[in-house]
């Protein structure tokens, strides 16, 4: 039971009689009594006659998934079971971070019929936005006080990472059918593939011409190439304590979701098959096997799910992992962040083991603020915090270099910047034959 | 917010549509008023116990506690009168309490007896004047100065009786059916010599002094008596001697006793009046009713509109934290020395890359290399690449300033490409495009 505001006004109106029939002291509170009984009888008249908001059953129609940023359509159909038509409003209770805005709903059901509410959710978190209850406040014919019930009507939506980076897709993907059909001109190395043999036009490198096969058409015949394909990425994701730290209002994991996506979606463009892991001290997604549309379709699902764990990364079980999804030569990308060398040790100790076997990329973020706080020299208070910054700069170029002697990559930019430029990288390698 | 309504018309549609199957039964998560009252009985029931356990209490033990007022009609305590009252109802007097003159006024007869016990003389000469005037029989107790001099004007004190035994010796029919008085109480004199034909004193205790003295009203012809000792009228004394029979001597010969004793509201008002006068009657109860108007008004606003949503938040940790941190720890300890060698360290790679120099380009060479490109004397270069110590503040802002002084230079100069022919490929390899958006590789 809740009371209205009409109510409250009701019962401050009780002034107006007091003043008028209360002259002397008993009088008035004579008045009083009356006007109070007056005014509960009719609150307790119109919460009798008020719809049972018990009686309402409820059911709900969403979408599976929603794109972080985008806004989606929640739907609630309202069924009145009671006698009585229903006026009041409803609450459609979803998180906060599901983007309901103001959830209140007035509706009007009459009796035995069904009635929608619907909501536009825009969510701002990723991962799974549920609801749990719908709460109906059902008022009286006077809207004196009113009837209110929760009813239990669960619901969930998957908020899936917003991929931003594909906006650097298509001229990845340009870049890559570039190197598709080129000839020798640029790049001969062990790992491009030959294509296909034909008529030399002007403009080929001479020394790519296949004499015997000139000799036997009769016609100067050229080798063209085509990068290897078939090769084999496996995209490892650091979801430990490190991960959970922003750089630029962004968690450091949700720049590696979005720079495996695009790595993903390139990868499989080229005809390379990508397999997904992130991992801290155990499995949190795997994404295996799928190729083209599935692909991206099924890691955005197991990324939407995966948030930073508060424990250290296991680096020690990070070759037997990458074992169990692949025994061949394959490029790994290992998605974490290279800060102080103390940190890093676990990464630097396993790098040997992955190096042996594949072709290792290591990317992590590159905070901007701490390279724009290198160069503000100020105050006295400014120089320090440059010479910290430079501090912590070193400190990645140092163990950047450590990783580098390793036998592995480094690649590392600002979160804006990381996915095309490991995008970048991948094509750079692919061009030079090294998967 | 964006709820819309279906309409009437398109409700069916939508039933036999999209969502399909009956509706299920939705379960309700707030429980009934019944299944509220069933969870909460235990607390309902103690807090019943609870209440009733203190009526009781108060109700045992109430009234036992207080003193009240000496000499009141309706206090059972030993000061009270309380027994002298019952018994004279028992026997058919009708006894009025009275707090007030005016009280006394209203329900006096003319055949009334009165009786006054001014304990904190309220009553002012003429107050006390027009007393005696109303009833037929008027009993004083405790008569002060001001009473004596009322009424009786002739009568003085006579200090505590001496003597152990109060016969009464009189012709007052009550004194004589009582025949003893409790001894030991207050006196009042009369002045010797039968000169006053209209007093009367009774219980002797010496030369001139009495237990009662009776007085008759010169203007209305109505007995007055004087009881010095009020304790005669109490619950505690009235059992002792002949106190009852005296009292109800005393009290008892008419129908109606008015048994007045006087209280604040006797005391004339002076001043302005005050607050509670002037305020009409309906305030108190609009403020009743705006009380509970606030009330209602809270409740109004207080309601949830169902249970509160609960959603885990994420951890905030900016990834600058660690820098920030180390900054404040070099600007409280003053360690210019080694922020300035952080700074140099930073600087002196990037002017081995500035100039062509690999990365793990030796310093002599970079500063010899830098030298070449900004004129500058090698020494001049290497002082402020490694040389100088920062004695303070000013010098380390002065060393950090001449640091990115001559980064400055240096690019300038190289990009001005006032480079030798010696390092014209590194120069050149400058003007390439750097690969898109990489730091920190080779």
């Amino acid at each position: 039971m809740t009371l209205s505001g009409r109510f409250v006004l009701l019962l401050a109106l009780g002034v107006v009689p007091i003043v008028l029939f209360g002259p002397d002291p008993a009088a008035a509170t004579g008045v009083l009594v009356l006007w109070l009984l007056l005014v509960f009888v009719l609150g307790g008249l119109d919460l009798a006659l008020a719809a049972s908001p018990r009686a309402v059953t409820v059911e709900r129609i969403l979408p599976a998934r929603v794109r972080l940023g985008e806004s989606v359509t929640s739907e609630l159909y309202l069924t009145n079971t009671g006698r009585r038509r229903l006026v009041g409003v409803v609450r459609d209770a979803w998180q906060p971070s599901a983007g309901a805005g103001r959830n209140r709903s007035r509706v009007v059901v009459p009796s035995g019929e069904r009635r929608l509410v619907s909501l536009t959710l825009t969510p701002f978190r990723r991962g799974e936005r549920r609801v749990e209850q719908v709460t109906v406040r059902s008022r009286g014919p006077l809207g004196l006080w009113n009837r209110q019930a929760t009813l239990n009507a669960p619901g969930r939506i998957r908020v899936l990472p917003p991929f931003h980076a594909r906006k650097h897709l298509p001229a990845r993907i340009t870049r890559l059918k570039e190197l598709d059909g080129r000839t020798s001109v640029m790049v001969r190395g062990q790992g491009t593939e030959f294509d296909s043999l034909r008529e030399y036009v002007r403009g080929d490198d001479v020394r790519s011409i296949d004499w015997r096969a000139t000799a036997r058409r009769n016609d100067v015949m050229v080798r063209t190439w085509r990068p290897e394909r078939d090769r084999r990425v496996v995209i490892l994701l650091d979801t430990g304590r490190t991960s959970a730290a922003r750089v630029d209002n962004e968690p450091r994991l949700d720049t590696a979701f979005e720079a495996s996506l695009l790595l993903a979606a390139l990868t499989s463009v080229a005809g390379d098959r990508v397999d997904f892991l992130a991992f801290d001290r155990r499995v949190r997604g795997r994404v295996q096997g799928a190729s083209g549309a599935a692909l991206l379709s099924q890691l955005v699902d197991s990324m939407a799910l995966i948030d930073p764990e508060l424990i250290e990364m296991d680096w020690a079980a990070v070759p037997g992992q990458v074992r169990s999804i692949t025994s061949q030569h394959a490029l790994v990308v290992v998605l974490t962040s290279v800060d102080a060398a103390g940190a890093s040790t676990g990464l630097l100790s396993v790098l040997p083991q992955l190096t042996k076997r594949h072709t290792v990329i290591v990317a992590s973020v590159l905070d901007p603020a701490t390279v724009l706080a290198a160069a503000t020299r100020g105050g006295r208070d400014e120089i320090y915090r440059a010479a910290a910054a430079e501090r912590a700069l070193l400190d990645v170029a140092r163990v950047s270099a450590a990783i580098r002697r390793l036998g592995a990559d480094v690649v590392t930019a600002s979160p804006a910047q990381l996915p095309p430029a490991l995008a970048d990288r991948y094509i750079a390698l692919k061009a030079a034959g090294r998967l | 917010m964006s709820a819309t309504l279906g309409s009437p018309t398109d409700a069916p549609a939508r039933l036999t549509g999209a969502v399909g199957g009956a509706a299920g039964s939705t379960t309700v998560a707030t429980p009934t008023l019944r299944a509220l009252l069933g969870r909460s009985s235990f607390w309902l029931i103690a807090a019943a116990c609870i209440l009733a356990t203190a009526i009781v209490a108060v109700v045992v033990s109430g009234g036992s506690q207080a003193v009240g007022r000496a000499l009141a009609g309706d206090n059972a305590a030993p000061a009270g009168s309380m027994a002298l009252v019952e018994v004279l109802r028992q026997q058919g007097v009708t006894v009025t309490l009275a707090s007030s003159l005016a009280e006394v006024r209203g329900s006096v007869g003319t055949n009334s007896t009165v009786l006054l016990y001014d304990e904190n003389s309220y009553l002012d000469q003429s107050q006390l004047r027009e007393l005696g005037d109303l009833g037929a029989r008027t009993v004083v107790a405790a008569p002060d100065f001001l009473a004596l001099q009322a009424l009786a004007p002739a009568v003085g004190f006579g200090g505590v009786s001496a003597s152990d035994t109060l016969a009464a010796d009189c012709f007052v029919p009550a004194a004589n059916r009582a025949g003893e008085l409790s001894p030991g109480g207050d006196t009042l004199s009369i002045p010797p010599g039968g000169g006053h034909p209209l007093l009367t004193g009774c219980f002797a205790s010496g030369t001139n002094t009495f237990s009662l003295v009776q007085v008759q009203n010169d203007r209305t012809g109505g007995i007055i008596s004087l009881v010095p000792d009020a304790r005669l009228f109490s619950n505690e004394h009235i059992t002792d001697y002949g106190n009852a029979a005296f009292a109800l001597g005393l009290l008892g010969p008419s129908d109606s006793l008015v048994w007045y004793l006087p209280t604040l509201a006797d005391l004339p008002r002076t001043g302005p009046p005050s607050l509670a006068d002037l305020t009409p009657g309906w305030v108190t109860p609009v403020l009743v009713l705006l009380i509970l108007a606030a009330a209602a008004a809270a409740f109004w606003r207080g309601a949830r509109f169902g249970p509160l949503v609960a959603e885990n938040l994420p951890v905030t940790v900016k990834a600058s934290e660690t820098m920030e941190g180390r900054a404040r720890l070099y600007a409280r300890s003053n360690a210019r020395l080694r922020a300035l060698d952080a700074l140099r360290v930073g600087a002196v790679q990037r002017l081995a890359l500035a100039v062509g120099l690999g990365r793990l380009a030796h310093l002599e060479e970079v500063v010899g290399s830098v030298a070449h490109f900004t004129g500058r004397t090698p020494d001049d270069v290497r002082r402020v690449l490694v040389g100088a110590i920062p004695k303070s503040d000013a010098q380390l802002m002065a060393f950090s300033d001449a640091l990115q002084a001559l980064e400055h230079a240096t690019g300038q100069a190289v990009r001005a490409g006032a480079a030798p022919a010696a390092r014209a490929s590194a120069s050149d390899s400058q003007e390439l495009p750097p690969p898109p958006a990489e730091r920190m590789d080779s």
